[in-house]
């Protein structure tokens, strides 16, 4: 008894030693050096196409091998966590959310500069209002463009129909080139087709309102602006269709039960049609795109960076910036309905056919001007933050029936509140 | 092997209310002529039985007190989760005194526990009772109220969130077939906060049963057959046997449903789940913001980590004045 629990104690302390050396050697092996072999990428389902990744890997298999890894759940989250523990866990490339890039600029320090690897000789490829968003103000470059967001105004061709309205999208489009035409068009849509309406909710409306301007919420020179004309107007703009009662008001997840029957348009960008054909299969064929009421504006797209531990810079760029080529971007269209950040790619086939469920539209007809338009923009890395409170008030307004004046008043103290929080002045 | 150590002779001279039962009292007088050398080993010698014991404290150091200890250190900076932090003194908790969100979700917690604890123990104690008396099929009703807490908590909220859709809910439906119009049970703030007390009821009710029928099958039947000599009929029984009987168990219940109820996240984070267009949580008027999920969306979704410590460590006081509450309830019972 006595031996064998000695025995048995010994083997334990022997096994632990044994697992925490092998940790050791494991973490000890992989050194940092800069003209690593084995390289890692970071993406998360959907943001690059995965033919692609795999075809890169046997590309650049003679120069390095590059381990791709799909990461699910809150991939910021887990990205930041990663790059502040530092070592060799850091991935070599990394993907970068669109909406979550202004967050990482104040820690530029963590990424290359691309401009540094030569991404300045290959920047008048992409968009510069999307280059420009993943720029320092002393102007380091630590994204390298994937996608963007441009966004459009979905319709239901079959719906205008009935209400006895134009339904070729050039028509459709010049009747709602204003955000005013548009709630017209609803008004009168409504009272045709009884039991529908024109938006799922004015939080919407508020945000494409607010990304159709060149300034946000907080300026370049980190002082509030969110209490100012232009966003005063964007929220105008938003409460308009809930006191005309053509705001659907679904703030849950009914929008996907919603998105077939009761909705006759949807403001959204390029991706959101893949969102529309998954809620509403059985709606093919009848839904056609035209331009925003207002102009485009940009919601989403994403980056690809190299973080300061990247183990072979000059490798991995060339990876990304063959994984991003114009050509292979528009891939990225085709498998994964990721709409490229290089204009190049809009005159090419895969982007050029028609959309069946778009009832044979060529959508990038749209979409494609749409990208072009939009206008450069500044994001705080507070931006975020500091616009959540605007959004909870006008949900406030749908749920409770707030009145808009007193909704609009307590946003502003609280995205000040944020602000301060935040370190803006 | 020698006696082990806690019973050891070096042991017992601290035990204080005298002669203690039978098998623990000291052996005083040792037999005259042997000399009992005390066994005095030093902690080091221990070291096996320490390391045995080892792994719990090293994760619990690791992943609970390293992490609460830092979160208060954090308290007190600004910090973005990558950069430089900044000492900013009781700026966090300034800031935090004068947001009227972390009030409200301070309101909707207390709200949202009280919603869902106080039929949850009824109801546990009424089903735990019923099952009691059940003759047949025990361990299939045991198994089917059982059944909800080892649901993933995640498939249920999006179950519940279906259900209770605003406009295409089987709920709504229902309701519509008997004339009722549709009721916002997803986004007027009350009925937000009912609906996540419902969820958590049809959680923890299942837990709370299977424990407070154990307690009932350890009270003996003779008192129950004495009651019934004296006459006292079913509810009597009840609450004069059952129910004093059962009081520790309830307090400990209730303490349970505490720690749960105050710490409710998931439920309203899955019910109301942010997307790319409004990044709020907690739903419509943030009426399903409770205070964890206020401290997640500030620290996880604004990366204002120093902001977040300041709300968990605001909150644990709050606990620690429920707790205390909790404890004067229990102190007052025992005394008499």
């Amino acid at each position: 008894m006595d031996l064998s629990r000695r025995g048995f104690l010994q083997a334990a302390a022997l096994t632990a030693a044994a697992s925490g050396l092998t940790v050791a050697c494991g973490g000890s092996g992989s050194g940092g050096t800069k003209n690593g072999k084995n390289l890692t990428l970071w993406y998360w389902g959907g943001a690059l196409s995965d033919k692609v990744v795999a075809e890169a890997k046997t590309h650049f298999s003679s120069a390095v091998t590059l381990t791709a890894s799909s990461i699910g759940g809150d991939f910021k989250q887990k990205l930041t966590t990663t790059l502040a523990a530092g070592g060799s866990s850091v991935p070599d490339i990394t993907g970068i959310k669109g909406e979550d890039i202004a967050s990482f600029l104040p820690n530029a320090s963590r990424f290359l500069d691309l401009n540094d690897l030569g991404f300045k000789k290959l920047s008048s490829q992409y968009l510069g209002w999307k280059t420009k968003l993943a720029q320092t103000s002393d102007g380091k470059q630590i994204g390298f463009p994937i996608d963007i967001g441009p966004t459009a105004l979905f319709y239901r061709e079959d719906l205008f129909a009935k209400a006895g309205l134009p339904t070729d999208p050039a028509k459709v489009a010049a009747l709602a080139t204003t955000w005013e035409d548009y709630f017209t068009l609803g008004t009168e849509l409504k009272k045709k087709v009884s039991g529908t309406f024109l938006v799922n909710n004015i939080g919407s409306v508020f945000s494409m309102a607010v990304g159709q301007g060149t300034e946000r919420f907080i300026d370049k020179n980190n002082h509030f602006i969110g209490d100012q004309d232009h966003i005063r107007t964007a929220w105008t703009t938003a409460v308009r269709p809930y006191t005309l009662g053509l705001d659907a008001k679904i703030n849950d997840n009914s929008w996907n039960a919603a998105i077939g029957k009761s909705l006759t348009t949807e403001l959204g960008a390029a991706w959101h049609a893949l969102d529309i054909e998954q809620a509403a299969p059985a709606t093919k064929g009848k839904w056609r795109v035209c331009a925003m009421p207002g102009g485009p504006a940009n919601q989403g797209g994403s980056y690809l960076a190299l973080p300061k531990q990247c183990r072979n810079p000059e490798e991995a760029f060339k990876i990304i910036s063959w994984i991003l080529s114009p050509a292979n971007d528009a891939r990225g269209f085709t498998d994964a309905a990721i709409f490229p950040a290089a204009p190049a790619a809009y005159a090419m086939p895969a982007m050029t056919g028609p959309d069946a469920f778009f009832g044979g539209q060529k959508i990038i007809e749209v979409f494609g001007p749409a990208a072009k338009a939009i206008p450069d923009s500044y994001e705080a890395p507070a931006d975020a933050a500091v616009m959540a409170p605007y959004m909870t008030e006008l949900t406030n307004i749908e749920a409770k029936g707030k009145k808009p004046d007193d909704a609009w008043n307590d946003a502003v103290s609280q995205a000040k509140q944020i602000a301060r929080r935040q370190g803006v002045s | 092997m020698t006696s082990p150590p806690v019973t050891g002779p070096a042991a017992v001279p601290r035990h204080r209310g005298g002669p203690g039962p039978a098998r623990f009292r000291p052996r005083r007088a040792t037999p005259a002529g042997t000399t009992v050398r005390p066994r005095r080993r030093g902690p080091l010698s221990y070291w096996r039985q320490y390391l045995a014991i080892s792994p719990f404290y090293l994760i619990f150091a690791v992943f609970s007190f390293f992490p609460v200890f830092y979160s208060l250190y954090l308290a007190f900076q600004r910090w973005d989760g990558l950069g430089d932090m900044q000492f900013v003194g009781l700026q966090q908790f300034t800031f935090l005194w004068d947001d009227p969100v972390f009030w409200l979700s301070i309101r909707n917690t207390l709200v949202i526990w009280v919603l869902s604890t106080v039929p949850t123990l009824f109801g546990a104690l009424a089903l735990a009772t019923l099952l009691h008396s059940v003759r047949r099929f025990k361990g299939f009703y045991r198994i089917a109220l059982y059944l909800p807490n080892v649901t993933s908590i995640v498939a249920v909220a999006i179950f519940f969130g279906a259900v209770f859709s605003n406009n295409f809910g089987l709920v709504n439906a229902i309701l519509g077939t008997v004339g009722i119009s549709p009721v916002p049970w997803l986004s007027n703030p009350w009925l937000i906060k009912v609906v996540i007390s419902l969820l958590m009821t049809w959680m923890w009710t299942g837990y709370n049963m299977i424990i407070y029928l154990a307690g009932l099958q350890a009270i003996p039947t003779s008192i129950y057959e004495a009651a019934k000599v004296d006459g006292a009929g079913p509810v009597r029984t009840f609450f004069q046997i059952t129910v004093p009987i059962m009081r520790p168990i309830i307090l400990f219940t209730v303490i349970i449903s505490t720690i749960n109820g105050l710490q409710s996240f998931s439920e309203p984070q899955v019910l109301f789940a942010s997307n790319a267009a409004n990044a709020n949580l907690g739903g419509p008027g943030q009426a399903g913001l409770t205070t964890l999920l206020y401290f997640y969306q500030s620290a996880f979704l604004n990366n204002d980590y120093g902001y977040g410590a300041a709300i968990v460590w605001a909150f644990f006081l709050l606990i620690i004045v429920l707790v205390a509450v909790n404890w004067r309830i229990t102190q007052r019972g025992r005394k008499p």
